[in-house]
């Protein structure tokens, strides 16, 4: 789903290998053809978030990334937080936000921020 | 075969007897005939016993009741005497034989001896002991329900200890199939058969449910089943011993209950402001409190959306590695929700004990007084770039 220059992409039911697949390449597709500047990712429909599916999501957000779009993970439950930290899972290098609007916010507070540091590199420059 | 080779041939069949002593007494009770039997059963040989009266085998209480002249006597006046008791042998020993006395008459009608027969049942008379005691000591168990099963699970045995636990008297049960006692459900879910499989492949099983009474009531039961096998290891039955543990269940219930109640109090979760929630943090933290805590923060942060949330731990006496793994478990699983952590109330010992324990807290921000770290959080939730700064990826 496109919001602006956003893409919202929310993952339901059992992640298998053919469906990450298929995930993989068309969220790397519509990127890439949207010029999209970030994408979120709403995981709260998976029937499962074991370390497999992390690392999914893991790979997912790097991809996002080298197209040249920040990546947000939202909709993490409290039972899943907890098995994912207890099994050592951490996604450390994922940003994550509480639910869509916040992750939205959040995504285009980023992108002011780094225009103005730009901004104001310039005006120094 | 001819008439002459009769006593003979009676002679043979007799000496053939060895399990029981057959032997012959005139009128007066003095053994006139005896055979191997006897004589393995008294230890006694011909030449010792014939001629000698038949109190040679009696006890000296029984020869001074003269018992062997009553029991004579009775069997001449009922045509067949039939007793049981204590026999001497020639070692001393003593016996317990049953005996059956009956007359041999002549043509005219009057007695003209006796034939005794006596075996040695010392043996079942020990074993009737035995079962006896076993009987009086399951009917002595009040407090427990002892009972046997056929290996198809119908009730073979019951004793006061099951009447008191299920209300049932024996005539009411025996004959019927164990699951009786269970629920419905139970029922419909075979689990007494199931279990009898069970105790037969592993040898005895142990398990807890609810059992029914007569009058309708259940009661939590504490059930130990064994299997009872053959000599060839056959199952042909089980002993069942099961108690009634409502009492102690519902007292674990209630200090579960409290316990958990306890906890809910030891690890409140406060919001201070909009999106932001206060974790006091007080007296130590060990697994399972820090568990709880997890928990409860996590389903707050989910229901406030809330996304700063201050680690106060000031009410904490000491932070030893285990504390601070439960401390930064709980921010990292924070975090994966979108939430950010600011840790308060770090006291300066506390600060140069956790660097000398090499305790890392990673990118998490700590202020020393709550007032500080609630002016952060505020600074957080409003300017919320700082935020995605904090939440999103650490270098």
């Amino acid at each position: 789903m496109r919001m602006g220059p956003d893409l919202l992409v929310t993952l339901q039911g059992d992640l298998d290998d053919r469906a990450v697949e298929q995930i993989e390449q068309e969220i790397t597709d519509q990127v890439a053809r949207t010029s999209a500047r970030a994408v979120l990712v709403d995981v709260s429909g998976l029937a499962v978030l074991d370390s497999f599916v992390a690392r999914v999501l893991a790979r997912l957000v790097s991809m996002v990334r080298l197209l040249g779009a920040d990546a947000t993970l939202v909709g993490i439950s409290p039972a899943v937080a907890i098995t994912l930290v207890e099994l050592g899972v951490s996604l450390r290098h994922v940003n994550t936000a509480l639910n869509a609007e916040q992750g939205m916010v959040r995504l285009r507070r980023l992108r002011d921020g780094e225009a103005s540091r730009w901004t104001s590199h310039d005006d120094h420059g | 075969m001819a008439v002459g080779d009769e006593p003979a041939f009676f002679r043979q069949m007799i000496d053939s007897i060895v399990d029981y002593e057959v032997i012959r007494l005139d009128e007066k009770g003095v053994i006139s005939s005896w055979h191997p039997g006897a004589q393995h059963l008294t230890q006694y040989t011909a030449e010792e016993a014939i001629g000698k009266p038949i109190t040679l085998f009696y006890t000296d209480e029984d020869i001074v009741e003269g018992k062997a002249d009553a029991e004579l006597r009775a069997a001449a006046e009922t045509g067949r005497y039939e007793t049981e008791g204590w026999r001497v042998r020639k070692d001393g020993s003593q016996i317990w034989v049953s005996v059956v006395l009956t007359p041999i008459r002549d043509p005219d009608g009057s007695v003209a001896g006796f034939v005794k027969v006596a075996a040695d049942l010392t043996e079942q008379r020990q074993q009737n002991l035995a079962l006896r005691a076993g009987q009086q000591m399951l009917d002595g168990i009040a407090d427990y329900e002892v009972i046997r099963l056929d290996s198809g699970g119908v009730v073979r045995s019951w004793n006061p200890g099951a009447v008191k636990l299920t209300g049932y008297v024996a005539d009411e049960v025996i004959g019927r199939h164990v699951s009786m006692f269970y629920s419905e459900e139970d029922k419909r879910g075979a689990v007494a058969e199931r279990e009898m499989a069970i105790a037969a492949r592993d040898g005895s099983l142990e398990a807890e449910g609810w059992r029914i009474r007569k009058d309708g009531t259940r009661f939590w039961a504490n059930v130990m089943l064994s299997p009872i096998l053959d000599d060839d290891g056959e199952v042909t039955g089980f002993v069942k011993v099961a108690r009634d543990l409502t009492e102690r269940r519902e007292q674990e219930q209630l200090v579960q209950r409290q316990r958990d109640e306890i906890l809910e109090l030891s690890t409140p979760v406060i919001q201070v402001w909009d999106k932001v929630l206060i974790l006091p943090l007080i007296g130590t933290l060990d697994s399972m409190r820090a568990a709880r805590l997890t928990e409860s923060l996590l389903e707050r942060i989910a229901l406030d959306q809330a996304e700063v949330v201050i680690l106060d731990v000031s009410g904490v006496p000491a932070i030893d590695s285990g504390v601070a793994r439960h401390l930064l478990k709980t921010v990292e699983a924070a975090r994966l929700m979108g939430t950010a952590s600011i840790l308060s109330g770090i006291r300066p010992e506390i600060a140069q004990s956790m660097v000398h324990l090499g305790i890392e807290l990673g990118g998490l921000r700590s202020r020393t007084s709550l007032k500080d770290a609630l002016q952060l959080a505020l600074r957080m939730v409003h300017a919320g770039a700082d935020v995605a700064e904090l939440v999103g990826p650490r270098a």
